[in-house]
């Protein structure tokens, strides 16, 4: 699976955000994603979701031959997209193995493949929710609901255990999180490294590439990849701030 | 002036074929002959309700000028076999079950095995054998006619249940009344009336459904008298699953002694037109009312809760939490009245209602109303209107739940808040069940 992105422009209410983005992501590769704060790191991972109000306006998205950019955002899932939020979404009275269980099998049936049934789900369920050190009792809950930072962060994690996807796109993961959930989080993701599965890991500091180790590492900056190379690009940044990139003094 | 006279002549019409629809009666209802002619009396007195009066303001009853209603007699349908109804019936019911078919009770597709010592179970047509003068005493002196149809149910009253807890006597099993509406070449009119009486320290649990069987027209005019003695517990279930071409009213009136609590879960979902009045009297102190309901609007679906909750004693407590969903060009009309009397200090009541409009050209009437004459008390209320949150859309979407499943998951959602308070098992999956059903029905 190879995700390939040219010349990307998207805008927000008539703001262009993204001008003019490049980037390549071979079968099983790790590329993180850094850059300043609002320099639409966010708004590249809900692009590459689908997310309605985000408008493409040039340029193109493909997941090997198929435009993802004509795509609704349950049929990019469909295909194998999974993106964990940011900041993810509370669903008041939705219960959460509900929502997981609906989720997954809305994408197998997209996929073709048999519906799980409660028994099989549930058993699937708690095997990926020990990769993640999630607390059971989160799965009675409605989705999110008056979880924890941390709590949040892993329910994402758990989902792209779940999911399996071919494509994850991690919007600072990392954020909000503590040093041992941190730790958590990650040996989930690094578990999930395969070479059928990419992952874009979006984030703002080096602390998370201490633990996920990427192949590349990208600086995004007012729209577009401004610089590329491997983790010693991670480290590089960590000392002189993104400054010496965008021509600008630190900004965030 | 003129239409009022217009209009009250159909529902005098009404009362006239109604009452020439009951003779000759059978004389062991003839403890009712008082209560029918107070009845009478006001309907002949009381104006149809307008847009002119508050309460009916947003409510119109133009669908009376628009079909000829006709009395509903008993027995075309004693054929009705449980085969016939079994997708209404609860699972693994335990308790007794009072089906009454277009507003008569039906024995054969009752279940009348599970009765229990210190809990009388009557009908008001007599089907399950005398009412003690006790019981009797009760009907009419817990409701008031507050309109019209009130006081037309009260003259021409068909059948209902009448549900007597002795003190102290708790019910081991839920008692279900279920309303079975069958269609006739005419729409028909009936006239349920319902008194539930508990009393000192009882507990029970009641649920009360209005269904139907296939597209049936017709107008369900209900009336339900509760009395709860000192310290006693009453769970209330109502589910309004009404055909869609249909008008339901139901007029729920609630006296609360000293002490006692009383739980009501409605969900309104069915109707072309439907209204519900629910008024609870803290008669004595300490007591508690938690109400919760649930409209559904539907394209051309009016859906009308009016509560009225009088605080009139020291240390009552309640909550109101009401939510409307709407769809296509559905009405939700909410009027939440609490008043707080000058002795009803200490009273602690918060009411919200929640508003989901699916389609701009849906519309809410929302009027919270507190009125509060005491001085030291805690009383709060809140209403919102808001349309489906695109993160919460984008967000099912993402993990592949495709656009209609995710309206209808976040729909359900926000229903959870009010269907998770019906304890009932079975049932709470049934109405979840109906909802569903009802939702997708919206959102194809
Ligand atoms: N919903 C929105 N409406 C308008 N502007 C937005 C919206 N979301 C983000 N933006 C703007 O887009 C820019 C990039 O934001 P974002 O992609 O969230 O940046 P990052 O994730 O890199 O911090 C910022 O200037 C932000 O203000
Ligand atoms: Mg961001």
């Amino acid at each position: 699976m190879r995700l390939s992105i040219k010349n990307l422009r998207a805008e927000i209410e008539g703001k262009e955000i993204l001008r003019g983005l490049d980037l390549d992501v071979g079968p099983g590769e790790v590329h993180a994603i850094m850059g300043p704060n609002g320099s639409g790191k966010s708004t590249l991972a809900h692009v590459l979701a689908g997310r309605d109000g985000y408008e493409v306006t040039a340029g193109e998205i493909t997941l090997d031959d198929q435009d993802l950019i004509e795509l609704a955002p349950e049929g990019r899932a469909g295909l194998g997209v999974f993106l964990a939020f940011q900041y993810p979404v509370e669903l008041p009275g939705v219960n959460n193995t509900h929502f997981l269980k609906e989720s997954l099998n809305a994408q197998r049936k997209a996929r073709g493949e048999p519906e799980l049934d409660s028994v099989a789900f549930l058993k699937l369920i708690r095997e990926k929710m020990a990769l993640v050190s999630m607390k059971p009792e989160l799965l009675k809950r409605p989705v999110n609901a008056g979880f924890s930072g941390g709590e949040k962060k892993r329910n994402e994690i758990l989902q792209m255990a779940l999911f399996e996807p071919k494509l994850a796109i991690l919007d600072e993961t990392d954020s909000g999180l503590d040093i041992d959930a941190l730790r958590t989080v990650s040996d989930g993701v690094n578990a999930l490294r395969s070479p059928e599965r990419s992952i874009i890991l979006v984030t703002h500091y080096q602390r998370l590439l201490d633990y996920i180790e990427p192949d590349f590492v990208h600086v995004l900056a007012g729209g577009r990849i401004v610089r590329s190379g491997d983790k010693t690009l991670a480290r590089e940044l960590e000392q002189k701030g993104y400054g010496w990139l965008t021509g600008e003094d630190e900004a965030a | 002036m003129s239409t009022e006279q217009h209009a009250g002549t159909s529902l005098n019409a009404v009362l006239q074929a109604g009452q020439r629809a009951m003779t000759p009666r059978p004389s062991n209802m003839d403890w009712l002959t008082p209560v029918r002619e107070r009845g009478a009396a006001s309907v002949a007195e009381m104006p149809l309700p307008s847009r002119k009066d508050e309460a009916w303001r947003y409510t119109s009853v133009g669908f009376l000028e628009q079909a000829e209603y006709q009395p509903l007699v008993e027995g075309p349908f004693d054929a009705i076999q449980l085969s016939d109804i079994d997708d209404l019936l609860l699972p693994q019911s335990q308790g007794l079950r009072l089906v009454f078919v277009n507003g008569y009770l039906a024995t054969a597709v009752s279940d009348l095995a599970h009765q229990q010592d210190g809990i009388q179970v009557r009908s008001l047509a007599g089907g399950l054998g005398d009412v003690s003068v006790d019981l009797r005493r009760h009907l009419d002196a817990i409701a008031e006619h507050r309109h019209v149809f009130a006081a037309l149910n009260s003259a021409l009253m068909s059948d209902g249940a009448l549900i007597h807890v002795d003190r102290d006597i708790v019910s081991r099993a839920p008692i279900e009344i279920l309303h079975i509406s069958v269609g006739m070449e005419q729409p028909g009119i009936s006239h349920p009336r319902h008194l539930i009486v508990l009393e000192s320290g009882a507990r029970a649990e009641i649920t009360e459904r209005y269904a139907c069987l296939g597209d049936a027209r017709y107008f369900n005019n209900a009336l339900v008298e509760v009395a709860l003695g000192a310290d006693s517990e009453l769970l209330h279930t109502r589910l309004q699953e009404e055909s869609p071409q249909s008008q339901h009213l139901s007029d729920l009136q609630v006296r609360l002694a000293e002490r006692s609590r009383y739980r009501l879960v409605m969900a309104a979902l069915g109707g072309a037109w439907s209204r519900s009045d629910v008024r609870v009297s803290f008669d004595g102190e300490g007591a508690e009312a938690e109400l919760d309901g649930l409209m559904l609007a539907r394209d051309q679906q009016l859906n009308d809760i009016h509560l009225d909750v009088q605080h009139k004693s020291a240390h009552c407590t309640s909550r109101e939490t009401f939510k409307g969903i709407l769809d296509g060009k559905g009405r939700v009309v909410f009027d939440g009245r609490i008043v707080v009397a000058e002795d009803a200090q200490k009273t602690d009541a918060q009411l919200s209602n929640d508003n989901l409009m699916l389609s701009r050209s849906s519309e809410v009437d929302t009027k919270p109303q507190l009125e509060i004459y005491a001085d030291d008390v805690k009383c709060s209320h809140g209403t919102t209107v808001g349309e489906l949150d695109a993160n919460m859309m984008f967000y099912l979407r993402s993990r592949g739940i495709p656009h209609a499943r995710a309206k209808q998951m976040l729909c359900q959602g926000f229903a959870e808040e009010v269907m998770a308070h019906i304890d009932n098992e079975p049932l709470r999956a049934y109405a979840n069940k109906l909802l569903t059903a009802r939702l997708a029905q919206t959102t194809e």
